[in-house]
């Protein structure tokens, strides 16, 4: 199972990293919705993108918006990390085709809830991934 | 727009509890940093409905193990990048929760970090609306509101 984590603060993505390998996941990150962009037609669909919203470059909602058009991308499942913790907000996330909404701060034990609602079926053995 | 519901400690203790396992306890209300103490401070901007700026003032020492529980490593091995990056990221949370206690339609601007030693944050128009200062680990945290009046 392969996570993309798409944040501007490299603290955020070493935290979500650390907590998707714990259950199993190969980790990779990178800093913006275009570097994401990127790095998807260069490496294929992961199962789980974490996606923040205020990001340079291109943002968060806009990222999911470009995903979601893409049918080549129909399986990955989005989740939304992030301190825009407005309810119009999350709705707006939601009906731009987010699968879930975590709000900064988050716990891992939350991170892990998300996961398991999002249905993504984990390996047994934790696996190392990347970071671009 | 009244901001006195805005609880800053209340706010930043979930953030140090829930990010960096950290217990961020009420601090004299006056305290600041002594001149001498390296200090790092992250500022988002909130603009829209309400206008102002959210900061999060740490000592470069209590930055660094926040930075290396954050990345993971040893505090004697991180960098000035990542603690600024620490501290921007703090300071967006922060800023963050702030923005959706506040009534209408308000973005936040990605953070800015300063670190130096003797200085003060002025926002332009802005005057400070809520401060509050906690301890963690013997070290002092400032966070502050301040709101622009025109």
């Amino acid at each position: 199972m392969r996570a993309l984590v798409i944040d501007d603060s490299r603290a955020t993505r070493a935290i979500l990293s650390r907590i998707l390998q714990q259950v199993g996941f190969a980790t990779f990150d990178v800093a913006d919705g275009q570097l994401a962009l990127t790095w998807l037609a260069d490496n294929g669909p992961v199962d789980l993108a974490l996606v923040d919203w205020n990001m340079p470059i291109l943002d968060g909602l806009s990222f999911i918006k470009i995903v979601r058009a893409n049918p080549a991308y129909a399986d990955m499942r989005l989740l939304m990390v992030t301190t825009e913790s407005d309810i119009e907000r999350m709705i707006m996330a939601l009906e731009a085709g987010a699968d879930e909404y975590a709000m900064k701060p988050f716990t891992a034990s939350v991170i892990r809830e998300k996961v398991d609602i999002l249905g993504i079926k984990l390996p047994d053995t934790p696996v190392a991934g990347g970071v671009v | 727009m009244t901001t006195t519901t805005i609880d800053l400690q209340q706010i930043g203790a979930e953030i140090w509890a829930a990010i960096l396992g950290l217990d961020l306890q009420p601090a004299d209300a006056v305290a600041q940093h002594d001149s001498d103490v390296v200090v790092v401070t992250g500022v988002v901007q909130i603009t829209g409905d309400w206008a102002g700026a959210v900061t999060v003032q740490v000592s470069e020492g209590l930055a660094r193990t926040a930075t290396a529980l954050m990345f993971g490593s040893d505090p004697a091995d991180v960098t000035e990048e990542e603690i600024t990056d620490t501290v921007g990221e703090l300071a967006n949370m922060t800023g963050g929760n702030v923005k959706s206690l506040l009534a209408g339609n308000c973005q936040l601007s990605l953070p800015s970090v300063t670190t130096g030693r003797d200085y003060q944050v002025h926002i332009s128009g802005a005057e400070v609306v809520e401060r509050a200062t906690a301890c963690c680990d013997g070290e002092l945290v400032v966070m502050t509101m301040l709101e622009r009046r025109h």
